[in-house]
């Protein structure tokens, strides 16, 4: 007798069935990868839903320019080893504006440099579905996320006109100049994304494992310099401490947290025994309030 | 006077026990829980509570329920808070559908499915209960069974939930009467008869208090059942009845450039083992299992809620949309339905209008929809009708325009419901069971009310797709195009005939 279906091995199934719908239903789907540990499940998943053939899609990264040089070296090597085509998009204009998350508020930096990135790179090569690792858990307003989620012409989300998600069945029929956002980790936590790295033995970014490295407090968080293009303010200094990240974005716009976790199994208990919520460590959500829901509806992921 | 307990008592007195290892998978199955009830039932009070006091809700979850708001300086959480940023978006006038939260107790995942149980939200609640594995159907105990609930039991009915929990909450404002909580239960059973819920529990329960909810009750000694939370962690997930027949929709052809070619899908309903004779709903014909695989390797056997690929001892010519099924009891390839369509659309049913039918994994044109009656989700009658607007529950006739895998609802959820779709603007108009599903057309000469075109398959194969080769993929784009026009031509009040199908 085999062992009974855990829940790990039903949300995996899930995964792939929405893979599969998405691959059959869209005329030229990609699939966005951001590195991260979401990112890295994702991309397995696509695997296992297309096995034995490749994934028919590219991975698409919105390169800000600004992560962590780790993130960049981690990236080329899982596309290469997949084998799959990866593109890589810059907005060119905020990199001649000299838009950057040290200068300008992160509300200004996200819409340039991520959300506009985004929407440019979708328009270029005419993707009319994208792939991505929201998860439901993660904050308010991707609560109530669907799982093909629609964007008008100009990529906005209009949280009152999503269509209505019955049963397991999957709608993709696109209206003139729509597209669509497909989020296969739909019911994933974060919970379960650690454990699901651990039990696939999973390769993620050696950032999430403590090490030393230099890192400044400021504004009661730690960042970790990455490179020289941070000004230190009066007081600050550089100082080695062990860290690592529980999520991962822009060097500058990233908190770390102290941690000794230097392994797989220590880095998921630790994360996973900590009793506060993930996107703490993500300056860019505090921003505003509702500053989710603002970005989601100006064409953010 | 006793001492204010402080916000770390209230914590450490709450937390369950965490599972020995942090890294270990949970051992069953998520299970989805869909709330009805109307804010005054004390539908958040219920919810918070039993997150509060069973699962893991994170600290500075925990410490904002607590802080702030409590002006007669007690440390008694607002649980309602927990589920209030919903309300804050709902003031904003942002419809919500559906919003899922997830938490975790020791042994199982618990979804809670957050949807408005207003009488101008039918079609939310509609959306949430078709994914929910138990409905939690609340009550005051001091007004008992009121018409919302009638009309919240007969959605839970329409969209398939089989296990209702029937709370009756606030039994500290009746004086925790077993009278009161009886004459309620005695309210609901014409309800559980008429419907025929597969498991139905009535719970006394105080839902600010904790009483029934995660603990039991001193004040209530007469009530010897389960409490809330012991009902949810014992209740099966989805996917637990692997006797019912094979259900396999064909999602994708996947190759391994060698002599593969299998047929991805997710066994919907059933099992299926290497060896087992399937049958091909659409052509009638059988063919043996000779593998299953995956990523991870062959198996010998795959089981409900399982992502397959399937290769047979022969090639049938299965493409997408197709249905693998037990040959013993399979599904019908209907043209015709008689179907129970809940309206999702803001705009109301257009009769010129041309709509798709969406099974899980196929579409096809629908070429007559027609609506005969309307359901009265008050008293469960039904009245003659021919329109519906959004939240109407109504029975319709449909007739495809090519036959499609579908059976009754009844028999197998998965193959027994669809969306009905716009054609033009894509949206989902209708969730749709299936009543009865017949192959033939039972209606002679149903065709001929209007204009009428032929679809000719050698007139389309000269021009319209003469770039097509006629290869597999080759003949389903073909059949593609020529639902794509018999689509625009219905939208045009032509109805297509195609020959040759």
């Amino acid at each position: 007798m085999t062992r009974p279906l855990t829940h790990l091995d039903l949300l995996e199934a899930e995964s792939i069935h929405i893979f599969r719908e998405a691959a059959a239903q869209f005329a030229k789907p990609v699939l966005l990868y951001s590195i991260g540990k979401d990112s890295t499940v994702l991309l397995h998943l696509a695997r296992k839903a297309f096995y034995p053939e490749r994934p028919p899609f590219p991975l698409l990264h919105v390169d800000t320019t600004w992560k962590f040089r780790d993130m960049i070296t981690f990236r080329d090597a899982a596309a290469r080893d997949l084998g799959l085509p990866l593109i890589v998009h810059t907005n060119q204009d905020g990199v001649a504006r000299g838009i950057s998350p040290i200068e300008h508020a992160p509300s200004v930096y996200t819409d340039v440099m991520k959300t506009a990135a985004l929407k440019q790179a979708l328009d270029l090569h005419g993707f009319d579905a994208a792939f991505g690792g929201a998860r439901r858990d993660e904050e308010a307003s991707r609560a109530k996320e669907r799982v093909f989620s629609f964007r008008s012409p100009g990529h906005r989300w209009d949280p009152r006109r999503q269509r209505p998600e019955v049963w397991s069945l999957l709608n993709g029929r696109l209206d003139a100049g729509e597209t669509a956002r497909i989020f296969p980790l739909s019911n994933w936590t974060e919970r379960d994304v650690w454990r699901y790295i651990l039990r696939e033995r999973l390769d993620i970014v050696p950032l999430y494992f403590a090490a030393e490295r230099p890192t400044i407090r400021r504004d009661g968080q730690l960042i970790v310099v990455d490179d020289d293009r941070m000004t230190l303010r009066p007081g600050e200094q550089i100082e080695h401490r062990m860290v690592r990240f529980r999520t991962l974005g822009c060097w500058p716009l990233t908190a770390a947290m102290e941690s000794t976790a230097a392994t797989i199994d220590d880095v998921v208990r630790e994360t996973l025994s900590s009793r506060t919520s993930e996107r703490q460590g993500r300056l860019i959500d505090h921003d505003q309030s509702g500053a989710m829901e603002r970005k989601k509806q100006e064409g953010y992921f | 006077m006793s001492a204010i307990p402080s916000l770390h008592d209230a914590f450490d007195g709450a937390r369950p026990a965490l599972p020995n290892s942090l890294l270990e998978d949970l051992p069953l199955p998520a299970l989805r829980i869909l709330t009805c009830g109307s804010v005054d039932d004390g539908k958040s009070t219920l919810i918070g509570r039993l997150l509060w006091d069973a699962t893991d809700l994170a600290d500075d979850v925990r410490a904002s329920l607590v802080g702030g708001g409590n002006a007669d300086g007690t440390a008694v959480p607002d649980f309602s808070r927990l589920l209030d940023g919903l309300v804050a978006e709902r003031e904003q006038g942002i419809t919500i559908d559906v919003a899922w939260r997830y938490f975790d107790t020791p042994t199982r995942r618990i979804v809670v499915i957050d949807s408005p149980g207003h009488e101008q939200y039918t079609r939310n609640m509609a959306s949430g209960a078709s994914h929910a594995d138990v409905a939690i159907l609340l009550v005051d105990a001091r007004h008992g069974v009121k018409t919302q609930t009638r009309r919240h039991a007969a959605i839970l009915d329409l969209m398939g939930v089989k296990r209702v929990i029937l709370a009756v909450n606030k039994m500290d404002l009746v004086g925790y009467r077993e009278s009161v909580f009886r004459e309620i239960e005695r309210q609901f059973q014409p309800l559980t008869r008429h419907f025929g819920f597969l498991e139905h529990t009535a719970i006394p329960l105080a839902a600010v208090t904790g009483e029934n909810v995660t603990r039991g009750s001193a004040a209530m000694p007469w009530y010897g059942g389960p409490t809330l939370i012991e009902c949810l962690e014992a209740a099966p997930g989805r996917a637990a009845d692997q006797s019912a027949p094979l259900r396999f929709p064909v999602q994708r052809v996947l190759r391994d450039g060698r002599d593969l070619r299998g047929l991805g899908g997710t066994v919907a309903a059933g099992e299926v083992s290497v060896g087992d004779s399937v049958v091909d709903v659409a052509s009638g014909r059988e063919a043996r299992v000779a593998r299953i695989v995956t990523f991870d390797g062959d198996l010998k056997t795959a089981r409900t809620g399982q992502a397959v690929v399937i290769a047979l001892d022969r090639d049938l010519d299965i493409a997408r949309g197709n249905v693998l099924a037990s040959p013993m009891r399979a599904p019908v390839s209907a043209i015709e339905i008689e179907a129970r369509l809940v309206w999702l659309s803001d705009d109301p049913f257009d009769p010129r209008g041309g709509y798709l039918l969406r099974t899980t994994t196929d579409i096809a044109t629908i070429s007559r929809l027609e609506i005969t009656a309307e359901l009265d989700l008050a008293t469960f009658a039904s009245q003659p009708a021919s329109t519906a607007s959004s939240n109407d529950i109504v029975s319709a006739s449909i007739v495809l325009g090519r036959a499609v895998a579908c059976e009754p609802f009844t028999e197998a959820p998965v193959t027994g419901s669809f969306l009905v779709v716009d054609a033009i603007t894509g949206t989902t108009v209708a969730a749709g069971t299936v009543a009865e599903a017949s192959a033939k057309s039972r209606r002679s000469g149903t065709a001929g009310r209007g204009p009428e075109f032929r679809l000719d398959r050698s007139v389309l194969a000269r021009g319209l797709c003469r770039d097509i080769d006629d290869t597999f993929e080759g003949r389903a784009e073909f059949a593609r195009r020529v639902e794509e026009v018999a689509l625009l031509l219905k939208a045009a009040g032509i109805d297509a005939v195609r020959d040759g199908n």
